[in-house]
């Protein structure tokens, strides 16, 4: 109670409580042990999933009067617009149709030609479509909100699409709704192939780049990438399903001082402007982490036999990135696509 | 009763259920999407300090603390970002409560604008050692727009601390 207010209750004199400092010593650490709990250990995830429910009725208010102007402004849009936009969904309809239609032919003559070559059969991954509440105000990293949860069933690392491509993978679960880290966040990394050449690499996020690219590291500086080139999932990961555009390449930097090119993308999906998006069920069949010693035979035989054999190899070579881009480029030089290598990988 | 200078009037006691709503409604204004602008005034910090200032045996380190985590879940930021900065503004808040008032509106703004910056620094060195990207430097502004706005929410927050004792009809409110 400041001076010169008028109390019915005058401030208590000798029952304080701790003092001030005693309180910020307290409350600090407890926020810093929070931070580290949070960052390494990933212990507070019930925590957060309590106060996200808690603040579930104040984020829906709160996003109200957002969703009302956008829905209004939506509501006052003019007949022109919204024709042209039907016009153009439709001619987007009508060249899926087609494709959709050959798709059918295509997925049972690939089923027929698997079973021929005693490959393991491409699962449907069933989706669940979901909105976009809000581009999460942390300055700090690239991430969405969407309106589906744990009550919804969704899961941590569920892979997130859009119309164009991959938006990005669930990071965390709260009751009733998730959150999604972007495929531009620094922290995300994602295994591509290139459609052009069939050669694998990792795109990672690259949030310095204006408005937000992919990166392809470790990429040699005279492999062969072209600028406009298409990277799609390679479906090595266990996590996101093959064949997902995710990114095309923007610019490759070759520097004379390093071995390695910069290879800026660009993400196919609209990651900053999704209204819509789809959760795929993660494909889950994570293939067990081989003992690091074990694998590092197993990936020098590998070596030697794709030395002999020119594409094959077996998919105890995926334990290292560098060693798969070399792999790839072996794939090139003898002259056998790389998409049959991917498939040699991927028999168990 | 000690009467501070420009102070004509003393104030009402204030009414616990209005501090409350008006932190709630600044936690509120803080959570309408406005994309991910590292300028933006952060009104709750702005309130917390507030009531920090003029209520420190109502709203204290505790309740920074507590509105930081709700901050934190909210942002989907590192959980303690905001709950460290808070608290140490509330800290400060409380260190200064006694002085800061027997200053005018405008030196008071002044006085205040350290603790937003040293409370948004906070936040950009934890974030910057926790691996995260550069907001840009946007993030400078914010601890000077929530200054300026000090003068208007102090208006606007004892605005019913400062209505009459007895309403009559020379003053209806």
């Amino acid at each position: 109670m400041p001076l010169g207010t008028l109390d019915r209750t005058a401030p208590p004199l000798f029952n304080q409580g701790p003092s001030a400092l005693s309180k910020l010593i307290f409350f600090s650490a407890l926020a810093l042990f929070l931070m580290v709990a949070d960052a390494r250990f990933n212990i507070v995830q019930p925590l957060r999933a309590g106060i996200g429910a808690v603040l579930y009725p104040i984020q829906w208010l709160a996003l109200k009067p957002v969703q009302l102007a956008m829905g209004g402004g939506r509501y006052l849009e003019d007949l022109q617009t919204a024709q042209s936009k039907e016009a153009d969904a439709r001619k987007a309809l009508a060249l899926q149709s087609e494709r959709a239609g050959q798709a059918d032919t295509l997925a049972q003559e690939n089923a027929r030609l698997r079973s021929l070559l005693e490959l393991r059969q491409i699962t449907q991954t069933p989706g669940r479509a979901a909105e976009v509440l809000y581009d999460a105000a942390d300055p700090y990293t690239r991430k969405l909100v969407i309106d589906q949860g744990l009550t919804n069933g969704i899961a941590p690392g569920s892979p997130v699409i859009d119309e164009h491509g991959v938006v990005g993978q669930v990071t965390q679960v709260q009751p009733f709704t998730s959150e999604i880290t972007l495929v531009i966040d620094r922290d995300l990394s994602i295994p591509v192939q290139n459609v052009r050449t069939g050669a694998r690499s990792v795109a990672f996020g690259d949030a310095s780049a204006h408005g937000g690219g992919l990166e392809l590291r470790f990429t040699a500086a005279n492999a062969d990438v072209q600028e406009g080139d298409l990277l799609t999932t390679s479906g090595v990961d266990g996590v996101y399903p093959a064949g997902l555009p995710v990114a095309k390449i923007d610019r490759i930097e070759r520097r004379a001082d390093s071995a390695f090119a910069r290879i800026h993308c660009v993400p196919m999906a609209h990651v900053t402007a999704a209204r819509y998006v789809l959760v795929l069920a993660p494909t889950a069949n994570l293939a067990p982490k081989p003992a690091p010693a074990a694998a590092a035979d197993a990936g020098v035989a590998a070596k030697k036999k794709a030395d002999k054999s020119g594409a094959k190899s077996d998919k105890t070579g995926k334990s290292d990135k560098a060693d798969k881009a070399d792999k790839a480029d072996k794939a090139d030089k003898a002259g056998k696509p790389a998409k049959a290598e991917k498939k040699e990988g991927r028999t168990p | 009763m000690i009467m501070r200078p420009g102070h004509q009037q003393l104030l009402l006691p204030v009414n616990p259920l209005f501090l409350w709503a008006s932190l709630i409604v600044a936690l509120l204004i803080n959570m309408v999407p406005l994309g991910r602008a590292a300028w933006l005034p952060d009104l709750l910090a702005l309130a917390i300090v507030f009531w920090s200032v003029h209520q420190p045996a109502r709203i204290g380190i505790g309740a920074a603390f507590v509105f930081g985590l709700l901050m934190d879940v909210h942002q989907t930021a590192l959980l303690g970002q905001h709950a460290l900065s808070y608290t140490t503004l509330g800290f400060f808040a409380i260190m200064i409560h006694r002085r800061l008032l027997w200053y005018p509106l405008l030196s008071q703004a002044l006085q205040v604008l350290p603790l937003f910056a040293i409370s948004h620094l906070i936040e950009v060195v934890i974030r910057m050692i926790g691996g995260g990207i550069f907001p840009g430097w946007g993030f400078l502004i914010a601890p000077v727009v929530e200054a300026a706005l000090w003068p208007f929410v102090t208006l606007l927050l004892l605005a019913p601390q400062r209505r009459a004792p007895e309403p009559d009809a020379n003053r209806p409110l």
